[in-house]
């Protein structure tokens, strides 16, 4: 018998190289020109071809992608510190993080790229921008999901303020937490790919999200395509990588 | 003679939102007492050792600790510990942290700790366990740790808010074993509230039967100190006797509770 991590492995990877092997087939069959529809061996060939270009420019938005993800964490953290601290502080500034979330980043981030002339700078505030609010809202959320029973152990054995919050709030606003940095770790890359597309910059310092523009612009469909997998790619180690440190940082509670 | 560890005269609890939680209620309670609160459901029973414990505060009347005030709670001779209905462990740290806690919130050195911790781990026979995490052991273990925790501090009165409820038979005839042991052998103060009836019987030195609506102490049932408590005083006839006895009080608080209910609707 398989075990069911193998087979919950092994299920999608065959679905995936069947539907792989038919877009194929279609694509020849028909002799579908690859400015319409490129075929898998087709953009497998572009990225061969073009490697070296398109994982530097992965590289450029990783960078993007992780400068903001840092950036959004420590600030999402001590923003929700903030907000914890008194309801009067709550009161003022959450309708400013609600303002803050509810306005697209595809809106914002022209002004932003003018107001910073540094574009890495500027590409890195978008991104971060997009990826603070569950690193807030979750924050916020662990921090308040205290045991109240724990807390009144805590009470009752005269902890001070620094005791309560290091023994005990941010350690039982830890899983909160995590999720929240899950959902940023996506959205990092998300508004970094956004940001290049607002911002479309060129020359060498030019990330994934402008050689899918200028693909485009080449109508060299097949090299789009490739970059559109080296983002997934990207997409998917960075997920499964803040899921295993999901996993390792609660590995005691069940 | 020196004061009673616990002196409650008057003691009311209003909440904020009006409801009565308790009317006027005495108790004292001496050193080496096995004090149990019983009575139906929301007789105000866990209000009153949060008044005790200070997570509420009185409305009206007059309480002390050891003879003094709250304040001085904590100082040697004067500590209390307070064990809740589910074991309230730390899930992200190991048991010995958790024994550990009240001693590392007064600053207690870390070996001294450590040796202490391991020292009630073994009392409520767990010392194999210490670093388990609270997830990897049974309901009945994780009441156990907390039991611990609660002695590691060498308490004076020991609070125990219903903490066998969600327990199966079996192992809460044991940890009440335990209980007796650590009262009557030891001469732990304890002040205990649960739902059942043998439970008070078996353990108490005094049982406080309240009535709920407002929240008072209906009848007080003394038990002889005297008595073993373990295995063989259960299947006893004087056992079932004091059980038949409490069994009584209890339905005549429940049928008066009823009927304030009653009088009010
Ligand atoms: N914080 C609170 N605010 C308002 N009312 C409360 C509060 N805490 C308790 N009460 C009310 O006070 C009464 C006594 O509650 P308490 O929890 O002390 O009962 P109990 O005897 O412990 O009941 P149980 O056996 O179900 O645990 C109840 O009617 C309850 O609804
Ligand atoms: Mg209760």
């Amino acid at each position: 018998m398989m075990s069911s991590r193998t087979f919950s492995l092994l299920a999608p990877v065959t679905l995936g190289i069947i539907i792989l092997g038919i877009w194929e087939g279609i694509c020849r069959f028909w002799h579908i020109p690859p400015y319409l529809m490129p075929s898998p061996s087709a953009i497998w060939r572009a990225l061969m071809l073009d490697g070296v270009a398109l994982l530097h420019a992965l590289l450029i938005t990783l960078e993007i992608t992780f400068a903001a993800l840092i950036a959004a964490v420590v600030g999402g953290v001590l923003v929700a510190f903030l907000l914890v601290q008194s309801p009067l502080i709550e009161r003022c500034l959450m309708p400013y993080v609600v303002i803050m979330q509810v306005t697209p980043i595809v809106a914002i981030a022209p002004l932003i790229i003018i107001l910073i002339h540094n574009t890495p700078l500027a590409l890195t505030a978008c991104a971060a921008l997009v990826a603070i609010f569950p690193v807030i809202s979750n924050t916020l959320q662990g921090l308040r999901s205290v045991d109240p029973d724990l807390a009144a152990y805590f009470q009752m054995h005269k902890a001070s303020r620094l005791q309560t919050l290091s023994r005990l709030r941010i350690p039982s606003a830890l899983p909160m937490f995590m999720a929240g940095l899950r959902i940023a770790t996506g959205l990092s890359l998300v508004g970094a790919i956004v940001a290049e597309f607002v911002a479309g910059t060129g020359g060498n310092s030019a990330g994934l999200a402008y050689q899918i523009l200028q693909s485009g612009f080449q109508m060299d469909i097949p090299r789009m395509f490739a970059a559109l997998f080296l983002i997934t790619v990207a997409g998917l180690v960075l997920y499964a990588a803040a899921a295993s440190l999901q996993r390792f940082a609660l590995r005691h509670r069940s | 003679m020196s004061s009673p560890v616990l002196s409650l005269a008057g003691i009311e609890k209003v909440f904020p939102n009006g409801v009565r939680g308790l009317s006027p209620v005495d108790l004292t309670v001496e050193k080496g007492d096995f004090v149990t609160l019983i009575g139906p459901s929301g007789c105000g029973k866990s209000t009153l050792l949060k008044l005790i414990a200070n997570l509420h505060t009185p409305s009206g009347g007059k309480m002390s600790w050891w003879g003094g005030n709250f304040g001085d709670v904590g100082r040697k001779g004067r500590r209390m510990a307070f064990v809740f209905q589910d074991a309230t462990l730390m899930p992200w740290a190991t048991i010995a942290k958790n024994v550990r806690l009240p001693l590392d919130l007064e600053k207690v050195d870390r070996a001294t700790a450590d040796k202490r911790a391991l020292a009630a781990l073994e009392r409520v026979g767990l010392g194999h366990v210490t670093e388990h995490y609270p997830a990897q052991l049974s309901g009945g273990m994780k009441m156990r740790v907390s039991i611990a925790r609660a002695l590691v501090t060498e308490p004076d009165l020991l609070l125990m808010d219903e903490p066998f409820g969600a327990l199966d038979e079996f192992t809460r005839n044991r940890l009440d074993e335990e209980m007796a042991r650590l009262c009557y052998e030891d001469g732990l103060t304890t002040l205990f509230v649960t739902h059942a009836l043998h439970e008070a019987a078996f353990l108490s030195s005094r049982v406080m039967v309240m009535a709920a609506r407002p929240g008072r102490i209906h009848a007080q049932y003394e038990i002889d100190r005297s008595i073993l408590r373990n295995e063989e005083f259960r299947l006893s006839d004087q056992f079932a006797g004091i059980s038949r006895e409490l069994a009584i009080l209890l339905e005549d608080a429940s049928r008066e509770s009823m009927i304030q209910q009653e009088m009010r609707a």
